[in-house]
């Protein structure tokens, strides 16, 4: 089944997963339009599991869920057309980034030298040109993520689906992993993508699913959201090489309202989100205030909006 | 972004399970089980080099009844005691039962399961990948075993037998392999499963009479033995009361069908088993 604009890529009805006596996914009923879709909610919110039944990692204990019309549990042909990339950090530790995405393309029917030319390509779409040589072993938090990118993409598919992609990215590695989900999407083709981080589903795009506690909260536009968590305070941790440099760069800005040291970190909170981010990625750039290895946000940002909407 | 060539069609279940195979590989060869593997391969050689030095210094390293036993009766008994007895089984379970463990424990199965091939396929290639590590380690270890026991005169006259001694225990780690996969892809503690059929149900079945006993691996691979038995412990004098040994053909049969069936059966749990990782 081809999508089209009228023609969902990812249909689930009634349905539900539990694990034991806990219920991961409650009752979901939704379509997930062509294009872009972000899938926003707190950690344990079911996110995780609603990915892993999308690409027949789990099987429904109750319902069904098809994608491109199907159901990838029992049809495992239909990966061809899917590319995963799951939240665990797992590897073949021993491999190179470049020797473990051609094994793992073989497995689509490349051949030797096809595996190796695609493992090439997407390394470079994700910046990991040189580094694919090295054994991932030796790889940062931020060159993992983007090695698990790009076994996703290295076959080329039709839907991607990207469980946290940015986690542990710097701030010019998740621009251009932004960039790149979105060029994907222009090319026809589909992502689905989460994050407990509204702004950065944001910067993908507008079209989100709400999930909290197994269930779907909302789906569709993201203004009112933002809105929402514009007024809640937002934590950031930022990892850099010279915090206390960097703490001096962001003191007189008017987006951070309370900054603190912990671990080699800046801890900063701020009620305006997107100008900081836009701070942080350009201070990053510039490496005016050291290098900044690593930028993430705990989900009680999240959390508290979610309690907030709940309670409506 | 350049585009890439058309998707070519999927891979059948063996071509997928050679993939996965050279996936597993080296993976599975430079694990820390195959350290583990080495030190109980080791055991045999080591005792072979102590034999030899004993022999060298022209001390028999052996006397039973007071009569010298020659290297070939050495060998002999290594392979039984040590290899089929002991070696092969625990190979068998250690690395049978971790097949698809160790890639849900390290939560990679995933990458595996979200490429477009049957899941038995992913079964099938680590199988093939142990059976290649462990044939790897173990025969020649059996080989050193052999050179440093059986003299250099007695070589060409026992070289035969050294050659069915490996294909015996090939078709052991073949089995017991098949059976341990099984067992693995089946139960939620493969290891404690695997222990009690390897060291429970196998030796007391054996014991006693009935037909119980076509259902255990060592009384097939006992048939294929060419050295004489040793009957020097109680369990083997119990055994030998019963002992009805099959013919060579019977046991190949059986030993074909438990290695087709428990191949087959690890291949189909897996493709219906919902691994759920740890989170």
């Amino acid at each position: 089944m081809e999508a089209t604009p009228q023609t969902p890529i990812v249909q689930a009805e009634h349905l539900s997963k539990w694990y034991g006596q806990v219920s991961g996914l409650n009752d979901v009923t939704v379509s997930i339009p062509p294009g872009i879709t972000g899938l926003l909610g707190p950690n344990g919110a079911g996110k995780s599991t609603f990915m892993k039944l999308m690409t027949g990692q789990l099987k429904p204990s109750q319902g069904t869920i098809r994608v491109m019309g199907t159901t990838l549990w029992d049809t495992p042909s239909a990966y061809a057309r899917v590319g995963f990339c799951p939240e665990q950090d797992a590897f073949y530790e021993r491999m190179t980034g470049r020797e473990w995405v051609a094994a793992l393309v073989t497995l689509n029917g490349f051949s030797d030298a096809e595996a190796d030319a695609a493992a090439r390509r997407a390394l470079e779409i994700v910046d990991l040109t040189e580094a694919g040589e090295k054994k991932i072993g030796a790889y940062s938090k931020g060159m993992r993520q983007r090695v698990k990118l790009a076994q996703a993409l290295v076959h080329d598919p039709d839907i991607l689906i990207l469980d946290e992609p940015l986690t542990g990215m710097d701030p010019l590695q998740r621009r251009k992993t932004i960039r790149l989900v979105k060029d994907w999407a222009k090319r026809g083709r589909h992502v689905i993508v989460s994050s407990h981080i509204l702004h950065e589903i944001e910067a993908m795009t507008s079209n989100i699913l709400l999930i909290t506690n197994g269930r779907i909260l909302a789906e569709g536009n993201v203004h009112q959201i933002r809105d929402l968590i514009d007024t809640h305070p937002h934590t950031v941790h930022v990892k850099a090489a010279e915090p206390r440099a960097l703490a001096a760069r962001l003191l007189d800005d008017p987006a951070v309202t309370r900054m603190a040291f912990e671990d080699g970190a800046l801890v900063v909170e701020t009620r305006q989100p997107d100008a900081f981010y836009q701070r942080i990625t350009s201070l990053a750039a510039s490496g005016d205030a050291g290098a900044i290895a690593e930028v993430t946000s705990p989900d009680d940002n999240l959390q508290a909006v979610f309690s907030y909407l709940v309670r409506q | 972004m350049t585009t890439t060539p058309p998707r070519p069609a999927a891979l059948s279940t063996t071509a997928a399970a050679r993939r996965v195979f050279e996936v597993s590989f080296g993976e599975m060869l430079w694990s820390r089980r195959t350290i583990f593997m080495a030190l109980v391969v080791g055991g045999p050689v080591l005792l072979a080099i102590i034999f030899r030095v004993v022999e060298a210094f022209g001390a028999p390293a052996l006397r039973v009844n007071g009569a010298r036993v020659a290297g070939g009766s050495v060998f002999g008994v290594m392979i039984w005691l040590l290899y089929v007895r002991f070696i092969v089984p625990v190979l068998g379970l250690f690395y049978g039962t971790s097949l698809m463990a160790d890639e849900v424990e390290d939560k990679t199965i995933t990458y595996l399961f979200s490429r477009p091939i049957p899941r038995g396929a992913v079964l099938l290639g680590k199988y093939l990948a142990y059976l290649a590590c462990t044939g790897l380690v173990v025969l020649p270890s059996v080989m050193l075993t052999y050179f440093l026991t059986v003299p250099f005169a007695q070589v060409p006259g026992t070289f035969r037998s050294l050659v069915l001694d490996l294909a015996i225990l090939a078709a052991g780690l073949a089995v017991y392999g098949a059976v341990f996969a099984f067992v693995g892809a089946r139960l939620k503690r493969p290891l404690v499963g695997g222990l009690i059929f390897a060291f429970g149900w196998e030796p007391v079945v054996l014991a006693l009479p009935g037909y119980l006993r076509q259902f255990t691996v060592a009384r097939h691979l006992q048939a294929l033995v060419p050295h004489a038995m040793p009957s020097d412990s109680a369990l083997s004098l119990i055994q030998g009361l019963f002992r009805d040994v099959p013919s060579v053909p019977t046991a190949l049969a059986w030993l074909t069908v438990l290695l087709v069936a428990f191949l087959w059966l690890a291949m189909r749990t897996v493709s219906r088993r919902e691994y759920v990782l740890e989170q």
